[in-house]
């Protein structure tokens, strides 16, 4: 594999290939007629994913940020679409590119009007996606962050649930407000940057030497604040949770799963990528880390409870989202190699069986157009493959062993209880919450009497839905029994952060993950 | 450029040089003379009116062919101009005021068609104007800029009340007048008190005379006469109040010339006056504008979201751009007059396609174009429909239009300057903007219409349509592309700071 993906120079046009050509697959969507358009959508994606998963093999963990290019793009004024990909962001990118053929697949019948737009508007989405993880200058990483909220906006307000214009302005403010602030901060940066040094770059090494050498002074708080709060919105970060169960809950299927899957992801990647290399004495100043470990684990338990009482199964999904990207928080914080490289395998976990709970309700709602617990039960006697497929995601999400969802949340949970075992405790009761809101959920919707006249001729899985819901389970298991290849990938990315905070911050990092010299 | 070199260095002293100097301004003032004639032999049927607005089209075309060549050949005088300046700035500022002319006049053939106006003399008027802006840009004398101001601002008042069956836009075109008559006097006042204060209305003079001492009481009270003046014009606030009642009221494609081709006149005239005659800036006028920015973004954006009408949210928009562009203004260096180019023509641009969108929905001035009255256009007009959102996106300065860069550039010659609280208020109330574009879009696409064939009659005429799409292809064209633009607006704004350092600052 390796030699053929070097004989067709894969490393040389991957990372460009898989931002153009979602875009020009939109023109062509756009351009030709609208009952083309769903077969040119799969077929961009199935490249795509194909392209993603060729990155497996082209990525070497030892090497840092490789597949770098800049080209200049305003030379004036320092702006150069530089990209990238390290041990943190390719397997972010990977899911992303594998996630999408699924979701078209998710919608193909039941999308039914304006077609071209929707399809068009999936793959500006999955261009802006990419584009994120792989900016490696901060303009163009604003551009592709911001660049994704109106294929999101109108994928909610088009195609989106009874109460789908609220949902939809709801979540493009709250974004927007904090990515705005982003921007000025980025700004900010820069120009001091240029005050001091004469030239004028948007370039992530850049700007991450000169705030290394203290440059910024008191201005410093300020601008971690502004990257704080835009990535808190994003992720979310409770308080700021309060635009995702609205969005997530009347958004169409394939919006949901993405939401989930890779845009929640880009708020904890930007705290990793940006916000915490920047300014680790800010993010790791006493009070920062606490308070922000306490938002954490209260995202946990908070987002938990409220999922357990939930009447409606999607708006359960979305509250565990906040539980879950709570443990992301709490390992990135807890600023261990463990830890760090937990929150990267629950980011993917959450992404495989997350996206999966949000596609296995977008199939019932397919059938029952309800997705009220309530109306189901029983399930299991007229769709088995179903519900086999259900308890088996379902206990991934919650962190069964043998799942990817407990991989992810184990190396959390250890990671963060050699530096924090007062959150961490508090993190554990967060696993049993979702044992309790998720098995009593599938219990009340696949199990227990089948008394509901209208789920008596429900039919089971499609094959169109198996092939859905068979990438998903490989996923789950893969990552769950051997996890090794993950983990030695993104270990070099994590130390190198620990590395960044240990030499501002020694006080945080435990000497346990001091790199040996 | 070897034997041209007299084309590119004028020599003022010479009719030649003088002539060549005013090209553009002369070239125009014939192309007047001949509409008039033509429409005084003509102006009896709807099709001597398109007739009219063809040949007035063709002279502005012509005009700015000339101005963008002697921008190209980098035409630059010796010595101190007089009365006019010969530099990178004013021929960069007179392309966008023919820019925003020429819209003007292709939209308003299909409008004046539309509501049965048939009155030739209306682009008599528009030339009119466009000669008195482009003396506001290239004004070297405060009093060619008060003529400039006075010809464009009667030019305009007619054109404001040119529906004369309707009552809304002579409304219009009267409070538009006072105000207007109010705001000149102020201008005069101040050009008085400042020519008192260091004998001359030469600009660089004054500003030679002004430079390295504190001001004056008189000095300072004319510049604050010279201001209020000029932000009558470009309706900042708190000298707004007339701007909603005159946008509205005015037929649209003259609503479309006030919000871009008077506002660039004005603003590239006060940024002219600022530098080059009131060289310390930070001790003199760059705090009050910065308050002024501050309340002008606030107002414009909170009141535009309490607004029905779209064109009326258009108009408050526009109060609120224009604080945008006065945070650019208040820094006082190149990099603050690029941006407040860059943005000015940003913003011209996005308005030729939103106001134009607007004219083709309604009937009788669009007063009653409300949220509610475009509600589904994407399904039966989808490109009017994406008209207006890339209109709406460049608005809200979204990337991937013109207007993000636009006020990327803003923000960063703020932030450059070391400004702190006014990009914090700029971006705090693009997100209040945010509130009042988006459901725009959200109406036109997440909402169903009324009823099959309710837009079936929305139409621009064809050369509108071609002007609207122009327009589009530009705003998305440069959000992405903006490198050249940017380059040649670095040196537009060098052009305006080398004169006055050249003579030892």
């Amino acid at each position: 594999m390796t030699e053929f993906l070097a004989a067709i120079d894969f490393s040389g046009w991957a990372l460009h290939a898989l931002v153009v050509l979602p875009l020009v697959g939109a023109l062509l969507i756009v351009a030709l007629p609208a009952r083309w358009a769903r077969g040119l959508a799969l077929g961009v994606t199935l490249v795509e994913a194909l392209i993603g998963l060729g990155l497996w093999w082209v990525f070497d963990p030892s090497l840092g940020m490789q597949l770098r290019v800049s080209i200049p793009w305003i030379p004036a004024y320092g702006v150069n679409y530089a990209i990238g990909i390290d041990g943190l962001s390719v397997f972010l990118v990977m899911l992303s590119a594998l996630l999408m053929p699924l979701c078209v697949l998710s919608g193909w019948n039941y999308i039914e009007t304006r077609l071209q737009g929707y399809y068009a508007l999936l793959l500006v989405l999955l261009a802006g996606m990419i584009g994120v993880f792989i900016a490696l200058d901060l303009f163009v990483f604003y551009v592709f962050w911001e660049l994704m909220l109106i294929p999101m906006y109108f994928l909610i307000g088009v195609w989106g649930g009874s109460n789908r214009l609220y949902a939809a302005i709801k979540f493009f403010i709250y974004t927007m407000a904090g990515s705005l602030l982003m921007l000025v901060a980025i700004l900010a940066m820069v120009w001091h940057r240029w005050h001091a040094m004469g030239t004028i770059s948007f370039a992530y090494d850049d700007l991450l030497a000169y705030a290394a050498i203290g440059a910024l002074g008191p201005l410093k708080p300020w601008l971690f604040g502004a990257f704080f709060l835009a990535f808190a919105i994003k992720v979310p970060v409770f308080p700021f949770h309060t635009w995702l169960p609205d969005a997530h809950v009347e958004a169409p299927t394939a919006a949901s799963v993405l939401l989930a899957s890779v845009l929640l992801k880009m708020g904890t990647y930007g705290y990793l990528r940006f916000a915490i290399p920047f300014f680790p004495a800010e993010a790791f100043a006493a009070l920062t880390q606490a308070v922000v470990l306490a938002l954490a684990v209260i995202g946990i338990v908070y987002g938990a409870l409220v999922a357990l009482v939930q009447p409606d199964v999607k708006k359960l999904v979305a509250y565990s989202s906040v539980s879950h990207m709570g443990f992301v928080m709490l390992g990135i914080w807890a600023m261990t190699v463990q830890g760090i490289q937990g929150a990267i395998i629950v980011m993917l976990a959450h992404g495989i069986s997350t996206g999966g709970l949000f596609f296995l309700i977008g199939m019932l709602y397919e059938r029952r157009h309800t997705r009220d617990i309530a109306a189901f039960g029983g399930l299991a006697r007229v769709m088995p493959a179903f519900a086999t497929v259900l308890v088996i995601v379902s206990l991934s999400s919650i962190g069964v062993p043998g799942t990817n969802g407990f991989v992810g949340e184990f190396l959390v949970l250890i990671g963060s209880f050699t530096t924090q075992p007062l959150a961490a405790g508090i993190a554990t009761t967060g696993v049993i919450f979702a044992a309790a809101y998720l098995l009593w959920a599938v219990q009340r919707v696949v199990f227990n009497k089948l008394d509901k006249p209208e789920n008596q001729g429900l039919k089971d899985l499609s094959r169109r839905e198996w092939a859905i819901l068979l990438p998903l389970l490989a996923g789950i298991l893969w990552l769950g029994l051997y996890p090794g290849p993950v983990l030695r990938r993104t270990e070099p990315a994590a130390q190198a952060i620990v590395d960044q905070v240990r030499r501002v911050m020694p006080r945080v990092v435990p000497p346990s993950d001091l790199r040996q010299n | 450029m070897g034997s041209f070199d007299f084309l590119t260095t004028l020599d003022l002293s010479t009719p030649l040089g003088l002539s060549a100097a005013l090209a553009p301004e002369l070239f125009l003032t014939g192309a007047a003379l001949i509409v008039l004639l033509f429409v005084a032999w003509r102006h009896s049927t709807a099709a001597d009116t398109r007739m009219a607005g063809w040949l007035t089209a063709f002279s502005l075309v012509l005009g700015l062919v000339v101005l963008v060549g002697m921008g190209v050949a980098g035409t630059r005088a010796e010595g101190i101009p007089q009365m006019m300046s010969v530099d990178q700035f004013r021929w960069a500022g007179g392309a966008v005021v023919l820019i925003a002319a020429i819209a003007t006049v292709l939209l308003s053939i299909g409008y004046l068609e539309r509501e049965g106006i048939v009155a030739p003399e209306y682009y008599v008027l528009i030339i009119l104007a466009v000669i008195g802006m482009l003396c506001m840009v290239g004004a070297a004398d405060l009093i060619v800029l008060f003529l400039g101001l006075e010809i464009m601002s009667v030019a305009i008042y007619v054109l404001a009340g040119y529906d004369r069956q309707s009552a809304f836009s002579a409304e219009a075109a009267l409070k538009y007048f006072l105000i207007g008559a109010f705001g000149s006097a102020f201008l005069l006042y101040g050009i008085a008190l400042v020519y008192g204060a260091t004998g001359s209305t030469n600009l660089q003079i004054i500003g030679t005379q002004l430079a390295g001492a504190k001001l004056t009481t008189m000095a300072a009270l004319g510049l604050a006469l010279l201001l209020i003046g000029l932000l009558f014009k470009i309706a900042a606030a708190p000298f707004h109040m007339w701007a909603p009642d005159v946008y509205e009221g005015a037929p649209t494609p003259i609503t479309t010339f006030m919000a871009t081709g008077v506002k660039v006149a004005a603003f590239l005239a006060l940024v002219r006056v600022l530098i080059q005659s009131f060289p310390e800036a930070a001790v003199t006028w760059s705090p009050p504008i910065g308050i002024l920015a501050a309340v002008t973004m606030i107002l414009g954006n909170l009141v535009a979201l309490s607004q029905r009408s779209l064109k009326r949210m258009l108009a408050y928009s526009s109060v609120a751009h224009a604080g945008y562009v006065l945070v650019a203004v208040r820094p006082g260096t190149p990099y603050g007059v690029a941006a407040v180019w860059l943005y000015l023509g940003a913003y011209t641009l996005t308005s030729i396609v939103t106001f134009g969108v607007l004219q083709s929905l309604g009937r009788s001035g669009e007063r009653d174009v409300t949220l509610d009255r475009i509600a589904g256009l994407a399904e039966e007009r989808p490109w009017l429909a994406f008209a207006m959102t890339v209109g709406m996106l460049s608005l809200l300065g979204f990337p991937g239009t013109f207007g993000f860069m636009g006020k990327w550039w803003i923000l960063s010659a703020s932030v450059a300057d070391g400004e702190r609280m006014l990009p914090v208020v700029l971006v705090l109330t693009s997100v209040v903007s945010a509130g009042y574009y988006m459901p725009v879009i959200m109406s036109m696409y997440m909402r169903k219409s009324p009823g099959a064939g309710t837009y079936a009659d929305a139409r621009l005429g064809r050369a509108g349509a071609t002007v609207v799409a122009v327009a589009v292809i530009a705003v998305l064209l440069l959000g992405f592309w903006p490198a050249p633009l940017i380059n040649y607006a670095d040196r537009v704004a060098d052009s305006l700071h080398t004169i006055y350092t050249s003579q030892g600052r």
